[in-house]
C-alpha cells in the first residue's frame, strides 16, 4: 500500500493557526474508535504552529513551522512503549491504541519531535493520527484540508530521498517531508557614510571559511541585502566592495540568522 | 466522519458579522444539540468564478472558503461560562431606588421573561410620564459585537423606539450615531482633499484589480494587514489578495510602527514607523521629489489646485522649517535616507498604496493629519493613472462608484442579496433622530452638563457636515440621559477611554440600564437588567455574503435549542413591542425573512423560491466571463485593464470637492473654518499632546499603538478557550494575559523580560499584560490589540484592568478641548497615546472583582 506522508512547505505558511483550531475543532470531544480517544479541552496541540523571529529591526521576518507527528518509519515512541500499544498502519500512519495504552509516558520521553501529550484524565497517551477516521473515507486531514496557503499537502509523494525531513539527525524515518526549512541569513544596509544615501547594487559576498564555497548578491533600491540558505553554525567573512569606496569586512557566525546593521562605507581618500 | 451522514448541516453565521452584513458561514455539521464541526463552504462548481486577465498571468480565487480561527472555535462561546441564560435583575436596583453607584459591583438574581417585560415597560411608560418623551433614553446599538443579518442584529433598539415615536406618539429618543470609527483619518481629513464621501473618504475601488495586477509596480501597505483585519472581515479573499501581488511580481514595502502578521510573511521591506507620525513622512517624500522635481507636475497643474502653498510649505518657504527626510527622521525614526529611498522608489515605480482601513495611523490623534498628507502626495504622482492607485485588500461591495473591486454583475451588486433597511440606523447618512450623540462622546453626554461638537459623525455623512454645530443636551432644562440601552456590549473594548464610559454607567443619574447580550462580559455587568440573546446558532436566519469577492446568500437553519430561556435580539424587542401594542410592525421573523428575500434576484430573476432556498440553503452568484465584464466596463467608461481612479486620471475632474479637483488647499475649510490650527486649509504637521516629546511624554515615554486583533474579532474572541491559548501569554501565575510588544531596547531600561507581567498605565487608568520582547515593534513603542475583555481587579489597592483592555486607557475626543468648549473633530482615538511601562509582581494582584473569566452566572 502507498505510504501517505504529509509534504510542508515552510516558505507559504502565514502562521494563521487555522490548522490548531480545526485539530482541535475535530478531536476535542469527539472520539474515532479505534485511532483515538477525545482531546481534552485545551492544552494539547497535535499541531502546533512554531513561530520563528528573525532578524533584527528593521529587517525582520516571520517563519512559521507547523509541527504534528512525523509518522515516522522508525519511530522512538512505537520502541519505547512497553505495552506495543504504539502501532503503525499499513498506509505508514502511527497511532496510539487508548486500548491498551497505560498512560506510562515512556513515548513522551521518547519522542524527539515533542508531539506526544499525556491525557491525565484518561490516563493515555494521545497525538496526531493523520485524521485516520478521515483518510479511511477518503478525505483529507483536517489541517491540510484547512489550510488557505496550500502549506500542508497531504498525500501519496513517497520520493522522501529528494525530500528533507525536519532534524534528519533523529534518524526516525519520518513521513513528513518539508520545504524551505529555515536556514540562516545574513542581511544589513549599505549606506554612503558622508552622504548618508543608500548604495544600492553594490555586491555583498559571504565566503565560507571552512570551504571553498562564497555566494554574492546585490543590494537593493533601499540599500538593503538579504544572502540567505547560509549553512548553520558556520564562520563566513562578509566582503562589501565598491569602487570608490574603502571595503568592508566582517567574520560572522551563523549560529542563528546575522545582521550586520546599517554599514555606511566610507570613501577612498 | 463515520457519522458524517447523520449530522444536519446548517451553515452559521460568521462571528465578525455585524452590520448585517456577513462573510461566507461555514458548515456546521449538527448532531443533536451538539455541534460537531465546522467545515470550510466550497463554492459549487456550477457556479462560475471571475477571472482578471493581464499581461502578468490570470488571477481567480479558490472555490474553498475558510474563515479567521475564531469562527472555526465560535461553537465554545454557545455554552461560555458567561453566558446569561435567563433575564436577570441586579439584586440592589429597585424602580425607586436604583443604587447606581453599585453597577459593576452589585449580583443579579434570574426573574421571569414576564417579569423582565414588566420591568421594561414600567420603566419606559415613567421615563415619558416624568420627561415627556423619550429622549432621555440613550440606545447604544450599533453593531461591533456577535451579529447577524436580523435575528442577532444589533439596530432593533433604534427601531422599537422608533416605532414607540411614531406609533405611541411618544416623542424621539436620544440615538448614539455610530463614529466612522475604521475610517477615521479618512473621513476627517482626506474627504477635504478628494471627497469620496460615499466611502468614507478613501477612493473608489471599481475594477482596481484589473489594473493594479497589469501595471503596478510596488504596492505600499500602509499599516495593511490582509491575514489579521482583512481575513476576519472578508474571510479568504483577503488571504488570497497579496498572493496575487506577488506573482504578479510586485513588489511590497510595509510602512507600520509593527511588523504585522502579513508584513512579516509578505513584504519585502518594512519601514518601522513612530506611531501617528506617517504626515511627517509624507511631507519629507514630498520634499524630496520637489528637490528632485520628480513628481507628476503636469497632473498636479491639471487635477489639482492649491499645490504652490504646499510647495511653499514642504520646502519651508512660508516661514516654518522644510521638511526635509532629515527634519522628519526626528519624528517618524525612519533614517532619512530611507525616506529618501522610498521617496525615488514611489517616484520611479508605478506605486499603489494599500490599506484594509487605514491600519493604526488611521485611528489616533490627529489621524486626519496622515490621511490628507497620504492624498497629497498620491496626487503628487498622479493617483489613477495606471498603477498608481489607492487599493483595499479586501472586497467590501461599498467601496464603488459603479462597478465592484473584481469581475462581478452590477445587478447582482444591486440585487443580488438582501440589504437589511436597519443598517440606515448604524452605518447612515445621518442620525434619524434629531436628539443625537456621536459614540466617540457617549460617556461625556452623561457625565457632563452639556457638550457641544461639530458633525454627526454619521458614516455616509456630506463633508460639509463636518462643520455644523451640534449640543447634548439639545436645549437647556433637558433632562439629558437618564436611561441607557446597550445592545452592544462592546463600547469599553472598542472605543477611546472605556474607563470613562464604565463610570457614565454607574453615574447617579441614570435611573435604568438595559442591556440586551447573550454574555455577562465587558460593560454588560453594568446593567440593571440583562435580557439573554441568543447566538447565531440558536435560531434561523438570513446570512448575506457582502464582504466578500463572490455575491452569496444563505439560509441558516436553527443549529441547536437556545441556551436556557435566551431569545434572538429581533424577538426580544418585538416582545418588547408587543407589550406596547406595536404587533403590526413587528411581524414574525419568518415573515420579515422571506419578504427580504423575495426582492433578491435569486428569487426575482432565477426564480428560487423561498422554500426552495430553505431546502438548498444557499444561492452563489455566477461572477460575469471576462469578455462579460470588458464589456461591462466599456458601458462604465473603463477599458479592460482599466480600474480604480483611471476615470479621474482621464477627467482631470468630477471628484466631491467644491473644485472638483483634488484640493492641497480645502476652499471648504477656508470658507467654513478658516483659523481652525488643528485642521487648517493647508494640512501640516500639527504637534500635539500625545507625542513624546510633549510635557506628558516625560512622565508617559512610550507611544501605544493598536490593531485589530488576529484572533479576536473586536471584543469577542477572549472567553474561547482555544482562542486563549494560541493568542494570550501565559503568566507566571497561569493566567492567561494579553501579549504586549515591547522592544529589547524598552523592555531592558525596566527590567522587563519576555513573559514578564508588565502593567501599562497613563493618566487615564492601569491595565496588565504580557511582555512579548520583539524586533517586530519599533523602539518608543508599545503594540496592544484593542478589545481584550475587561477583568476587572486590584494591584496594591488601585483598579486595574487585568484582561489587558487598552481601550481603557486610551484618549477621548473631549481632552484635546477641555471641558465646556466645543469639540471641533469628535474623532475617534484609540492608537497612538502615551503610556508607561513597569514590571509587575503578580502576587500583588487581587483577583476579579467578579466580573471577569472565572464569573459565574446566576440562573
Amino acid at each position: 500500500m502507498d505510504k501517505k506522508t504529509f509534504l510542508i512547505d515552510v516558505d507559504k505558511c502565514s502562521g494563521c493557526r487555522l490548522c490548531m483550531i480545526v485539530c482541535k475543532d475535530e478531536h476535542v470531544g469527539s472520539g474515532y474508535s479505534p485511532w483515538t480517544k477525545p482531546q481534552p479541552d485545551t492544552g494539547q496541540f497535535w499541531i502546533d504552529v512554531h513561530s520563528l523571529e528573525r532578524g533584527r529591526i528593521p529587517r525582520v521576518r516571520m517563519s512559521y513551522l507547523p509541527v504534528l507527528c512525523q509518522h515516522c518509519e522508525n519511530a522512538p515512541c512505537v520502541k519505547a512503549c512497553a505495552e506495543a500499544a504504539i502501532k503503525t498502519r499499513s498506509d505508514g500512519l502511527v497511532w496510539i491504541d487508548p486500548a491498551p495504552c497505560t498512560g506510562c509516558g515512556l513515548c513522551q520521553t521518547a519522542c524527539p519531535y515533542d508531539v506526544i501529550y499525556m491525557n491525565g484524565d484518561l490516563k493515555i497517551a494521545q497525538k496526531c493520527t493523520g485524521c485516520a477516521h478521515r483518510v479511511d473515507e477518503g478525505a483529507l486531514p483536517r489541517c491540510a484540508e484547512v489550510c488557505p496557503h496550500d502549506v500542508i499537502v497531504f498525500g501519496d509523494v513517497e520520493n522522501g530521498k529528494t525530500l528533507k525531513v525536519y532534524h534528519p539527525e533523529y534518524q526516525t524515518g519520518p513521513r513528513v517531508y518539508w520545504k524551505g526549512l529555515p536556514k540562516p541569513w545574513i542581511a544589513g544596509t549599505v549606506i554612503d557614510a558622508l552622504s548618508d544615501e543608500v548604495i544600492s547594487g553594490v555586491a555583498i559576498t559571504s565566503v565560507d571559511l571552512f570551504e571553498d564555497a562564497s555566494v554574492t548578491v546585490l543590494s537593493d533600491e533601499f540599500g538593503d541585502f538579504w544572502i540567505r540558505g547560509m549553512e548553520k553554525d558556520r564562520k563566513y567573512r562578509v566582503e562589501i566592495r565598491k569602487e570608490g569606496y574603502q571595503d568592508f569586512l566582517s567574520i560572522v557566525t551563523t549560529d542563528g540568522d546575522q545582521d550586520v546593521g546599517t554599514v555606511g562605507l566610507k570613501r577612498t581618500p | 466522519m463515520s457519522d458524517h451522514q447523520e449530522h444536519r448541516v446548517v451553515y452559521v453565521s460568521h462571528p465578525a458579522s455585524g452590520l448585517a452584513r456577513s462573510n461566507f458561514p461555514l458548515e456546521c455539521h449538527v448532531e443533536g444539540s451538539r455541534i460537531v464541526r465546522s467545515l470550510p463552504f466550497y463554492i459549487p462548481e456550477d457556479v462560475r468564478l471571475y477571472e482578471i486577465k493581464t499581461s502578468r498571468g490570470v488571477f481567480t480565487r479558490p472555490r474553498k472558503e475558510v474563515q479567521m480561527p475564531l469562527a472555526f472555535a465560535a461553537k465554545r462561546r454557545v455554552h461560555s461560562a458567561t453566558r446569561v441564560k435567563y433575564p436577570l435583575l441586579r439584586d440592589d436596583w429597585s424602580p425607586d431606588n436604583p443604587n447606581a453607584e453599585q453597577r459593576g459591583k452589585s449580583g443579579y438574581s434570574r426573574i421571569s421573561w414576564e417579569q423582565a417585560l414588566d420591568v421594561i415597560v414600567g420603566q419606559l411608560n415613567r421615563i415619558h410620564e416624568k420627561y415627556g418623551s423619550m429622549e432621555p433614553v440613550l440606545v447604544q446599538a450599533d453593531g461591533h459585537g456577535h451579529s447577524g443579518y436580523m435575528q442577532s442584529l444589533h439596530f432593533w433598539g433604534h427601531y422599537l423606539f422608533d416605532m414607540i415615536r411614531e406609533h405611541l406618539g411618544w416623542g424621539w429618543w436620544t440615538q448614539q450615531v455610530r463614529n466612522p470609527d475604521s475610517w477615521e483619518g479618512y473621513y476627517w481629513g482626506a474627504k477635504h482633499v478628494w471627497g469620496f464621501d460615499d466611502t468614507l473618504g478613501e477612493p473608489y475601488q471599481d475594477a482596481v484589480w484589473d489594473d493594479v495586477l497589469e501595471h503596478a509596480e510596488m504596492v505600499i501597505f500602509s499599516g495593511n494587514d490582509p491575514e489579521a483585519t482583512g481575513f476576519g472581515m472578508s474571510g479568504s479573499i483577503a488571504l488570497e489578495m497579496p498572493k496575487w501581488l506577488k506573482r504578479a511580481g510586485i513588489k511590497v514595502v510595509a510602512i507600520s510602527p509593527d511588523l504585522n502578521h502579513a508584513a512579516a510573511v509578505h513584504a519585502d521591506k518594512w519601514i518601522p514607523i513612530k506611531p501617528n507620525s506617517d504626515g511627517a513622512l509624507y511631507l519629507a517624500v514630498a520634499h524630496t521629489w520637489i528637490v528632485e522635481g520628480s513628481y507628476d507636475k503636469e497632473y498636479v497643474r491639471t487635477h489639482t489646485v492649491g499645490f504652490e502653498e504646499f510647495r511653499r510649505h514642504a520646502m519651508g518657504e512660508d516661514g516654518g522649517v522644510a521638511k526635509t527626510p532629515a527634519w522628519a527622521e526626528k519624528i517618524t525614526g525612519v533614517p532619512a535616507h530611507t525616506i529618501r529611498a522610498l521617496a525615488r522608489e514611489w517616484a520611479a515605480k508605478k506605486t499603489t498604496l494599500s490599506v484594509y482601513f487605514g491600519g493604526p495611523k488611521i485611528r489616533g490623534t490627529l489621524s486626519h493629519v496622515a490621511a490628507r498628507l497620504e492624498a497629497y502626495v498620491l496626487a503628487m504622482q498622479g493617483i489613477g493613472r495606471p498603477g498608481r492607485q489607492f487599493l483595499r485588500t479586501g472586497a467590501p461591495s461599498f467601496y464603488k462608484k459603479s462597478l465592484a473591486q473584481v469581475p462581478r454583475y452590477p445587478e447582482v451588486d444591486h440585487h443580488g442579496i438582501a440589504l437589511n433597511p436597519m443598517i440606515e440606523y448604524a452605518i447612515g447618512h445621518g442620525p434619524k433622530s434629531p436628539v443625537f450623540i456621536p459614540r466617540t462622546l457617549a460617556a461625556e453626554a452623561i457625565q457632563c452638563p452639556s457638550i457641544e461638537w461639530r458633525g454627526t459623525t454619521a458614516s455616509l455623512a456630506k463633508t460639509e457636515d463636518q462643520f455644523n454645530h451640534y449640543r447634548f443636551p439639545p436645549n437647556d432644562g433637558h433632562p439629558g440621559i437618564r436611561m441607557v440601552w446597550n445592545e452592544n456590549g462592546s463600547q469599553p473594548g472598542s472605543w477611546g477611554h472605556g474607563w470613562n464610559w464604565l463610570e457614565a454607567l454607574a453615574n447617579p443619574r441614570i435611573e435604568f440600564v438595559v442591556g440586551v447580550h447573550p454574555w455577562l462580559e465587558n460593560d454588560i455587568p453594568f446593567s440593571d437588567l440583562i435580557l439573554p440573546a441568543q447566538t447565531n446558532y440558536e435560531h434561523e436566519d438570513l446570512v448575506t455574503v457582502q464582504r466578500s469577492d463572490v455575491l452569496a446568500m444563505f439560509y441558516q437553519d436553527q443549529a441547536i435549542e437556545p441556551v436556557g430561556e435566551s431569545k434572538s435580539d429581533y424577538e426580544i424587542h418585538r416582545m418588547i413591542g408587543q407589550r406596547l401594542g406595536l404587533d403590526d410592525v413587528f411581524p414574525p421573523a419568518e415573515q420579515w425573512l422571506k419578504a427580504a428575500y423575495g426582492g433578491t434576484l435569486a428569487s426575482t430573476k432565477h426564480g428560487t423560491t423561498w422554500e426552495e432556498f430553505k431546502e438548498k440553503k444557499h444561492f452563489v452568484y455566477d461572477c460575469p466571463t471576462w469578455d462579460e465584464w470588458v464589456e461591462i466596463k466599456k458601458e462604465h467608461g473603463f477599458g479592460p485593464n482599466e480600474g480604480g481612479l483611471h476615470w479621474f486620471w482621464s477627467a482631470g475632474d468630477g471628484l466631491e470637492t467644491p473644485s472638483g479637483k483634488i484640493e492641497f488647499v480645502s476652499s471648504r475649510i477656508a470658507e467654513l473654518d478658516p483659523d481652525n490650527t488643528e485642521r487648517p486649509p493647508l494640512a501640516r504637521w500639527v504637534p500635539h499632546g500625545e507625542l513624546r516629546d510633549s510635557p506628558k511624554g516625560r512622565e508617559y515615554p512610550l507611544s501605544v499603538m493598536s490593531n485589530h486583533p488576529r484572533f479576536r474579532f473586536h471584543v469577542q474572541g477572549d472567553d474561547v478557550d482555544w482562542i486563549r491559548e494560541i493568542a494570550k501569554v501565559r503568566g507566571p501565575d497561569g493566567y492567561m494575559y494579553e501579549p504586549c510588544w515591547i522592544h529589547p531596547t524598552d523592555s531592558d531600561v525596566r527590567g522587563i523580560a519576555d513573559g514578564d507581567i508588565i502593567m501599562v498605565h497613563n493618566e487615564r487608568g492601569a491595565l496588565l499584560v504580557g511582555a512579548v520582547v520583539t524586533e517586530r515593534i519599533i523602539p518608543g513603542a508599545l503594540s496592544i490589540d484593542h478589545g481584550a475583555k475587561i477583568d476587572l481587579a486590584m494591584l496594591n489597592n488601585t483598579l486595574i484592568d487585568r484582561g489587558g483592555c487598552i481601550n481603557l486607557i486610551a484618549p477621548t475626543p473631549q481632552e484635546k478641548y477641555g471641558a465646556g468648549a466645543e469639540i471641533a473633530i469628535p474623532e475617534m482615538n484609540v492608537s497612538g497615546f502615551l503610556a508607561q511601562a513597569a514590571k509587575i509582581d503578580v502576587s500583588d494582584i487581587v483577583a476579579s472583582t467578579g466580573l471577569g473569566h472565572g464569573a459565574t452566572v446566576p440562573g
